[in-house]
Formats: C-alpha cells, structure tokens, sequence
C-alpha cells in the first residue's frame, strides 16, 4: 500500500482547519457541521495509519452517534437564521492561552518523546477483541466493564425520564 | 401484553405480510391480467354508461327528431344549449315554430345528461367520442343540427 | 477462460510494462475512480427503469413502454431533462450546506462501494474490517439527510429529516447486530473471508433457522435504512410532499434520487455477500458434477444475480406495503426486531461455538 507522508499532513491540515472553522463560524448548525468534518478527517488520518478498526470506531461513535446527537438538539432548540452571540473579550483571552499552552505542551512532549511508527502491523480484530476481554496486565476487562456500567447507568436514566410522564399526569 | 400475545403479533405480522406479497408476486407473473389500455396504438374499450359529448342523430333524408320545444336549454344546469327558433310557414299556409340552430357549448358540457332526459321526444343523445382536444376554444362551439335538415314527419 | 479478474490483471500487467509501476498505479486509481461513477450512473439508469417495471407489473400496468425498445430508454430520458433543469436554492436557505447535502450523499454511497466483491479476486478494497466499515460510513448517510433537511429552510424538509433521523440511528441497530449473527459464523469481518467461509455452502442453507431470521431482519432494516416504502416517512409524499429533499430540483435532486438507488444497491449485495456468499456458487455437498456445472457460469453473474434477487425483495416490499406510522415505526424496531435480533444472536453464537452449522 503506497500512502505518501502528505496525505497524512493534508488530512491533519483538513482536521485542523475544519476545527478552527466550528470554533469561529456563527451559525449554529455549520459550526457542528465542521466539526463533522474535523472529526471525518481523523477518521482519515487513522485509515492513513492503518489503523482501520480505530477509524471505524471514530466514524461509527463521534460521526454517527455524537454529531447526529449535536444536530437533533439543534433542530430541537434553535431557529434557522439565528447567529450566535460574539464572545466576549475575556472568553477570546482566556481560550487563546489555553490553546496557546495546549500547544507548547504538546510540542514540548513531541520533543521529549519524538514520534516513531510502530513496526509491527495494526492489530487485528480477534487481537482487539481477545484483548477487550482479557484480565492479564495488558488487558482491557477492567475499562470495558466500567464503561458497560456508565453505560448501562445511562439507559436506566434514560427509562426513568421516559417514565415520568406518566406517574404525573398533567 | 402477555408474551404469547406477542409471539402471536410476530406470527400473525409475518403472516399478514406475506398475504399480501403473494398477491402482489401473483400479479408480477401474470402480465395477461393487465388493465392498461394502449390508447392510441389500440382503439380503447370504453364502458357502455360513458358519456363523451351531446349529439343529435339524423336519418338518411337529413331529417332530426328536434322540434325547438327548449326544454333541454332549460333543463341545463350551466347554460350549455342554446336554441334559436324560426318560424316555417307550412304548405297549408300555417306558420310553425320551428328549429332554427342548436347551439351546443361543449367546452361548458359536464356530461350531466340533464338535457337527455328532459327532452320529450328523443332528438338528441350521448355519443361515446372523447378525442374532443382543438387548438382554439371556438372551435368547441358546436351547432348541433345539420345545415339544410328540416324535422322528421310525425314528430310532434 | 475469459473472467473478470483475468480482464483486469491483463490491463494491470499491460499498463505496468508500459508506465513503470509508480505512474501505473496512480492511472489505476483514476481509472478506478471513473469505472465507479459510470458504475453508478448505469445502476441508476437500471434500478430506476426496474422500478418503474416491477411496480407497473405488481399493480397491473404496463410500466413505461414508450421511449426506445420496450421503455429500456425512457430513464435515459428521464435523466437528460433532470440534468437540463434548472437548480433553485429556496430563498433563505443555508446555500453552502444546501449544496453540500446532496454531494455527501452521494460520496457516502460511493464510498460504500468500496468492500463490495464482485466477482472472484475483483474488490476495490479488501479492508480487514470490511463490513464494520460499511456500517460505520453508512451512517454518515443520515447526516446528509439532516443537512438537507434543515439548510432547505422548510418545515416539510426539517420535519422530513427529524424522522429520517430517528428511524436510521434506530434501525442501524437491527442492521448491525444481523450482520454480527454472520460475522459470528465466520469468524471474521473481511468481506473476502467472510465469502471464503462459504465455499462449502451459503449461510442461509448451512447456518439453520438464525441465519434465516437474521436475514430477514437485515432486509427489514435496510429497507429501512435506504428510506424506502413501507419506511419511507422522510420523505412520505401525502404528508411533508418530498420531505428532506422537498426544495431540491435538477441535478441536486438527481443526486439524492441516485443515491437511493445506489444505497439499495449496496445493502442488497451486502447482504448477498452475508447470507448467500457473494460471489460463490451453488455447491451441494458431494454432487461433484452439479457443483462443476455451477463452478462454470461466471462469479460475477452469481454475484450480480443474487444482488438483484436483493433489490426484487426490497422493490416488492415497496410496492407491497403502505407505509408505518412514526410510532409503529419505533415499536417495531424496539419493541420486535431488536430484541428478537439480540436473542437470534445468541442462539447464533451457541451454534458456532458448538459447531453445529453443517
């Protein structure tokens, strides 16, 4: 498989660009839209790395679940032609240090630990799936079950606020 | 709702289901059965009750049944007749109403059949012709009895 | 003998004598990239005429007969005026995403285009998570919608999207979990395996009564999932006029238009890969000289055969069925498919770790 180092910069590009895009755009409903892109375009760069599951993953749940989400409550709660309020000086302030410092901190780890590609191939999907379930030290039993919990606490929330229509009648 | 009740809804879905695929299936297999007509390739079979436009009917001798009685023009819900009369002079030397022009609006016609009914003695019907499309609206205006036609003996 | 894989490794090796290897394979992207455009465009052209021809002969008719030889032209027809016609963006409408909505949808179905094994050794990607990556791009399809739906400024268009919404991310479950019935079976998510591992027979026949249930929730929920009748209340005719797509004309509407039948197209060869082995023949245990004769006929007929098989099923169910209401449209997913799908699962599963299948 030929995959060029540009496509891999192209992409990143794409993700930062789209990202910076959904932070300035004053429409609601385009600000969420480039973050689909943004998000599309690491899906990209992990198909770049061969790392198909991992891009799967980051579609199926961030693309088909997160975004999806994010334009549902829109459609719910705003109007079409609505802009959003500009932010204020402190608001512009205090999220350019935070990138500022997000980037030194991630240009200083970049240095103290440079890059490298990992030799081996991306792991399988019995890999990925023998190691979800495995309780040795590399295992992942402990995450999945925790998150099978967070999980399972939110449908039982999400039952409950169904139900309450019902036990108050209006 | 009792878990039989719900294999039984499963049951019944799937089998209502599939009732009507067979007969869709049925008809996809059977191409003898179909109700389309090709119009202008095959002459269309129309029913016997269909009514294309208001005509009135002259034997051999250019003779009509009409004798300008304006009971149709009456009996008209929309004002699609119009009768104009004159008066003949018979051969003994009497002067009689007679049918001068039978002015028919076919581009007001609903094909109601009102004017068929009242009319007492059987001078005009429905005729079954429906390719009634002219390029100019006059066109629709029709006089009815021939020109030269003259009523038939006896009809009164 | 002539095959499709032998057609393209003679135009592989061709181009690599003359261009070296570096140019020979970017020219094979390109080409590549052209035989799925035209690929789509023959497939609308196809499944819009079949169509119209199966709905004719399901309710009597004739179908189109008029245009070329037997009406095989009129969507050629249909297709030259929907190109010729004028674009109108509604006025207040969001005219970059208005205009994003149909080419992602179309993206989207192209992508999807990608794992599809047409015939033996001829796929545009053998991707190790084959029908994983099918689920996860396909539901990028409802965003498309979503983005139609509210960039047209229209209260037919945005109701339109909202239940489109709702009935995807609902039905991608029952989609997803028949899928994992064969995946269980066959042990693993690349389409070319998942063919291999039927080279003694298809699922349907081998895998008992849970392939056969799996198989039939996977038709109900693509149907489903392509919006189409007895689905189709994104776009229901007699309530919101054309739903998500109501204020889209000419080409844009072309492209929705495409992508719906291109979107059948996909979940019908999907599912002929799952549940009737893709491109592998009719073989019958030990009847050797059956299993020669079926050897014989070409894998891309087999391929495209059952495909079509697919894309009957769905048309019939089409022009079957009226339409479900929003509530019963829920019901039935959560309250009959899903949990039948998730048991089905399990039952699947006990048999391929027992081994039962044949």
């Amino acid at each position: 498989m030929v995959k060029p180092d540009w496509i891999g910069y192209a992409l990143g590009a794409g993700a930062l660009a789209a990202g910076l895009l959904a932070v300035t755009s004053r429409r609601i409903l385009r600000a969420a839209i480039y973050l689909l892109f943004s998000l599309l375009a690491l899906a990209g760069l992990y198909f770049w790395m061969q790392l198909e599951f991992m891009a799967a993953v980051q579609i199926i749940i961030y693309v088909g679940g997160i975004v999806v989400l994010i334009l549902f409550s829109i459609f719910l709660t705003h109007q079409t032609d609505e802009l959003l309020p500009l932010a204020g000086t402190v608001q512009r302030f205090g999220a350019a240090l935070v990138v500022l410092s997000g980037g030194i901190g991630i240009f200083w780890l970049l240095r103290a630990v440079p890059p490298s590609r990992p030799d081996a191939a991306a792991p399988s999907v019995h890999e990925i799936g023998k190691a979800l379930l495995s309780i040795e030290d590399t295992g992942m039993a402990l995450p999945f079950e925790a998150i099978t919990l967070l999980l399972l606490a939110a449908m039982v929330g999400c039952i409950v606020l169904a139900l309450k229509d019902r036990t108050t009648p209006s | 709702m009792t878990l039989k009740q719900y294999f039984r809804n499963i049951w019944d879905g799937m089998r209502s289901l599939a009732a009507g695929m067979r007969r869709t299936g049925y008809y996809f297999f059977h191409h003898k059965e179909i109700i389309t007509q090709e119009y202008p390739d095959v002459p269309p079979r129309l029913a016997e009750r269909f009514r294309g436009e208001v005509v009135m009917p002259h034997n051999e001798n250019n003779e009509h049944r009409c004798t300008g009685c304006t009971a149709c023009e009456l009996a008209c819900p929309n004002g699609t007749i119009k009768i104009i009369t004159k008066y003949e002079i018979t051969p003994d030397g009497k002067k009689k109403k007679a049918l001068d022009k039978f002015i028919y609006h076919l581009e007001l016609c609903t094909m109601c059949n009102l004017c068929i009914i009242a009319c007492p003695t059987d001078a005009i019907k429905m005729s079954q012709a429906f390719e009634h499309s002219v390029f100019d609206r006059s066109q629709l205006i029709k006089i009815l009895n021939k020109p030269g036609s003259r009523l038939m003996e006896g009809v009164e | 003998m002539i095959s499709l894989e032998f057609i393209l490794q003679s135009v592989d090796r061709w181009l690599r004598d003359r261009l070296g290897h570096e140019v020979a394979v970017a020219v094979e992207y390109v080409l590549v990239g052209l035989f799925v455009i035209l690929f789509f465009a023959v497939l609308g052209l196809v499944l819009v005429f079949m169509e119209r021809k199966v709905s004719a002969w399901m309710q009597v008719r004739l179908g189109p007969n008029r245009v070329g030889p037997g009406g095989t032209l009129q969507t050629l027809a249909d297709t030259i005026k929907l190109v010729s016609k004028e674009g109108l963006t509604p006025a207040g409408a969001d005219r970059f995403l208005f205009n994003l909505a149909p080419v992602l949808m179309i993206v989207v179905s192209m992508l999807l285009l990608a794992p599809i094994a047409f015939a033996r050794n001829v796929q545009l990607w053998d991707i190790n998570i084959g029908v994983l990556y099918v689920s996860a791009i396909s539901s990028v399809s409802v965003l498309a919608v979503l983005i139609a739906g509210w960039s047209s400024n229209n209260k037919y268009s945005l109701l339109g999207a909202m239940r489109s919404g709702a009935q995807i991310v609902s039905y991608e479950l029952s989609a997803g979990l028949s899928v994992l019935t064969i995946v269980v079976l066959s042990g693993s998510l690349q389409v070319s395996q998942i063919i291999e591992a039927q080279q003694t027979g298809w699922w349907l026949f081998r895998g008992h009564v849970p392939v056969l249930v799996a198989m039939i929730i996977y038709l109900i929920a693509v149907t489903a999932e392509t919006n189409r009748a007895p689905f189709d209340l994104a776009e229901a005719e007699s309530e919101l006029t054309a739903g998500f797509h109501t204020e889209y004309s000419g080409m844009r509407f072309a492209l929705f238009f495409l992508a719906e039948y291109a979107n059948v197209f996909v979940a019908s060869a999907i599912g002929a890969i799952l549940f009737l082995g893709g491109w592998m023949p009719l073989h019958l245990g030990n009847w050797d000289a059956f299993n020669r004769i079926m050897d014989w006929i070409p894998s891309s007929i087999w391929f495209f055969a059952k495909t079509f098989f697919f894309i009957f099923v769905i048309m019939w169910f089409r022009w079957t069925f009226p339409r479900l209401r929003i509530d019963q449209l829920l019901e039935l997913e959560w309250k009959y498919l899903l949990p039948l799908g998730i048991v089905n699962l399990l039952v699947a599963t006990t048999i391929a770790v027992a081994g039962w299948y044949f």
